[in-house]
């Protein structure tokens, strides 16, 4: 019976070649718009991310915070060795794992003064950070001498600075006392969006100069992982080893490190606690974008969609009202109303999919020549989303699940023209017109 | 012998506009199984309307049908649907072949429909009709390439490739030469005598209604006559 109806649903659709070809191509035209939608926002995402992690977070990090005085705090992980030994020994998935310093200072220049968040790093060994930052001035290795400053444009252009020029760098150190450090301009990297705004790396040596650190302390242990995805059961089980490996570790709370700093100091403790972070928590400030983001894409994929199935309502009511005459036959015949609408349903279907999978496959490979062609983003939209050049990600799922909301689209409109004309009396199906 | 169609005091109307066409009104009829019966009157005297309330196509104004003892306002519309893919075979003054199917299709959908055959068996009725009304050779066409003779052969072939009890046949050799016409009606002649199954068709040829058990004569909406013709010859298949 299926194979039956499957057959003549086969033939009607073979039959009416020119109008079925051309619903198809609609239907795929509109797949392949939401894929490729779909595949600019999750480019955003990923680029996001990509950028995100590279620079300010790893996918886990172990920070924490040192009160000398239960008044006082500075974000700092002490023994770090001793944590990141502990960590590898929990975490098998790590990939790699950095360590970086992390501050907050004024920067000066001979002109201006400008806030500055730091970070240490050690650049030679960091994987990760080089593919992220693009440089348009200075040489990267440089940042592994000491007295050395890699700013963003941004900030170059604020501070009034080249590469080769002196800035100093003044902060409290853990002691509240006032200390600065000179360093040298080496390196003047592209803005990476609003993720490199206000944002500057120099040697973890200079930022322990700055701070008056031990060697053995730093800001954060930033763990990457084989699966990002895994971050959050990670972090829960790193939190509760640590604990059991006899650190203080802090309970889990989704906000970055330093909007945790104020409510820490204020807090009845003194000497070293840990706490296990994900990028998502690190990163929770920067939600926003990707929400709105989101929604934006949400909006237009929704106006779209319901322009695509009012338009495939009207295409199918016109091609099934043309195609009266013939229900009218069927029924005459002597097929059953529920039979005509599973007919057209089955053909609907099969046009649907077969649409909608052509639909699916040029959207992924018209994302693919995009990549390739790579289509430079306008300076101001770069800001928000953090690319470069236009890349978009397509993945199995998101085109799979377009292709499987418009199939369903096309075939559910099916129904009610179809119900439309199987419910006329046979005669005067067979008898209409146009 | 039982009557497999009785109509009483069927009357239809058509609403055009604001004026009110009255194809039928108040006819009365019986027909016995096994009868091959011919209905004729000139053109827009209610034919078609007729055979078409016959066969469960359309519903009558006012009156009843009782198809094989059953009143058909009674049926639900999933009866009605059943009772014309078992017990009818309708050829449509106008054809209605599926024009997307080819000719073995169009044949071989009321059997699909009813299910039941296997393919081979299919096979052989199907071929065996298009044999018969001479179009074996065109099996693979659709019907647009057909011409109106040829699709209405395929009407034929349609109609009695379930080998209902009951065919209705609205004007079945209008469209044909009267040799190909006069071998449609012997096709159907023989049906009628082998298997008894009824007949009753519409026409204007008196070359074809010579081969009637009756005819029914009808003329603006009324029946005006009945003339015995010929014995009805198939009592064996009921
Ligand atoms: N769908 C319809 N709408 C309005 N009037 C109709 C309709 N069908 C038939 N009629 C009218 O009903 C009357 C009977 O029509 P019918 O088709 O039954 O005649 P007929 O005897 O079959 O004629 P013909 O020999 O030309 O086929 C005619 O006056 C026709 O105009
Ligand atoms: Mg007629």
């Amino acid at each position: 019976m299926l194979l039956t109806d499957l057959q003549i649903a086969a033939r009607n659709l073979v039959n009416h070649t020119r109008r079925n070809a051309i619903l198809a191509a609609a239907v795929a035209t509109v797949t392949a718009l939401l894929v490729v939608l779909g595949g600019v926002t999750a480019g955003i995402r990923a680029a996001m991310f990509e950028s995100a992690t590279a620079l300010l977070t790893g996918h886990v990090n172990v920070g924490g915070f040192f009160k000398i005085t239960s008044g006082s705090g500075a974000a700092l992980v002490s023994d770090f060795e001793k944590v990141l030994a502990d960590a590898r020994r929990v975490v098998p998935e790590i990939r790699f794992a950095v360590v970086r310093g992390r501050g907050y200072a004024k920067a000066i220049s001979e002109t201006q003064s400008v806030d500055q968040v730091l970070f240490g790093i050690d650049v030679r060994s960091e994987p990760v950070f080089r593919e992220v930052v693009h440089l348009s001035a200075g040489r990267l290795d440089d940042l592994s001498q000491p007295g050395t400053v890699l700013l963003f444009e941004e900030q170059a252009r604020q501070l009034g600075v080249h590469v080769g020029d002196a800035l100093t760098l003044s902060a409290p150190t853990t002691r509240g006392v006032s200390n600065t450090v000179d360093v040298r301009v080496v390196a003047i990297a592209s803005n990476v969006g609003i993720l490199s705004s206000g944002t500057a790396f120099l040697p973890s040596e200079t930022l322990r100069q700055l701070y008056q650190l031990k060697r053995s302390t730093t800001g954060a242990i930033m763990l990457y992982l084989e699966d990002p995805a895994a971050a959050r059961r990670v972090a829960a089980r790193l939190r509760g080893a640590l604990a059991s490996a006899g650190w203080r570790v802090m309970d889990a709370d989704p906000r970055p490190y330093w909007e945790k700093l104020a409510g820490v100091k204020s807090e009845d403790w003194v000497g070293q606690k840990l706490d296990v972070t994900t990028w998502e928590d690190e990163l929770s400030w920067l939600m926003w974008i990707l929400k709105a983001l989101q929604g934006l894409a949400g909006l237009l994929i929704g106006v779209l969609t319901v322009i695509v199935i009012v338009g495939i309502l009207n295409t199918l009511a016109i091609a099934i009202r043309e195609r009266t005459q013939e229900i009218g036959t069927l029924r005459a015949i002597g097929m059953q109303r529920t039979r005509v609408l599973w007919l057209f349903l089955l053909e609907a279907a099969l046009l649907g999919t077969t649409g909608t999978i052509a639909g699916a496959l040029a959207g992924a490979g018209i994302s693919g020549l995009l990549n390739v062609a790579g289509i430079p983003m306008p300076e101001a939209a770069q800001t928000i989303l953090m690319q470069r050049y236009l890349t978009l990600s397509v993945s199995f799922g998101t085109a799979a699940g377009s292709a499987a909301v418009i199939a369903a689209v096309t075939t559910f409109a099916a129904l009610y023209p179809a119900w439309y004309a199987a419910r006329l009396l046979p005669v005067t199906a067979m008898h209409h017109v146009g | 012998m039982g009557t497999i169609v009785s109509a009483a005091n069927v009357s239809k109307d058509y609403k055009l506009g604001k004026t009110e066409v009255r194809a039928l009104r108040g006819v009365s009829l019986d027909v016995h199984r096994g009868e091959f019966l011919a209905i004729a009157g000139p053109s827009g005297s209610g034919k078609t309307t007729l055979l078409n309330l016959i066969g469960c196509v359309d519903t009558p104004t006012s009156g009843t049908v009782n198809i094989d003892g059953r009143d058909t306002r009674s049926l639900s519309e999933r009866a009605l649907t059943d009772l014309r893919l078992h017990k009818i075979g309708f050829i449509f003054q106008t054809f209605n072949l599926v024009p997307v199917l080819t000719l073995y299709q169009n044949v071989e959908f009321p059997l699909l429909l009813q299910g039941g055959l296997g393919r081979a068996e299919r096979r052989k009725r199907i071929e065996g009709l298009l044999e018969a009304v001479g179009l074996l050779d065109h099996a693979r066409h659709r019907p647009s390439e057909l011409s109106g003779g040829q699709r209405q052969r395929v009407a034929v072939a349609r109609a009695l490739v379930t080998r209902p009890p009951l065919v209705l046949a609205d004007e079945p050799t209008a469209n044909l030469d009267s040799l190909t016409g006069s071998n449609v009606i012997d096709l159907m002649r023989e049906m009628n005598r082998r298997k008894g199954t009824t007949f009753v068709f519409s026409t204007h040829d008196p070359k074809v209604m010579s081969h009637a058990s009756a005819v029914v004569r009808i003329a603006d909406g009324l029946i005006v006559g009945r003339e015995e013709l010929n014995d009805i010859v198939a009592a064996s298949g009921t």
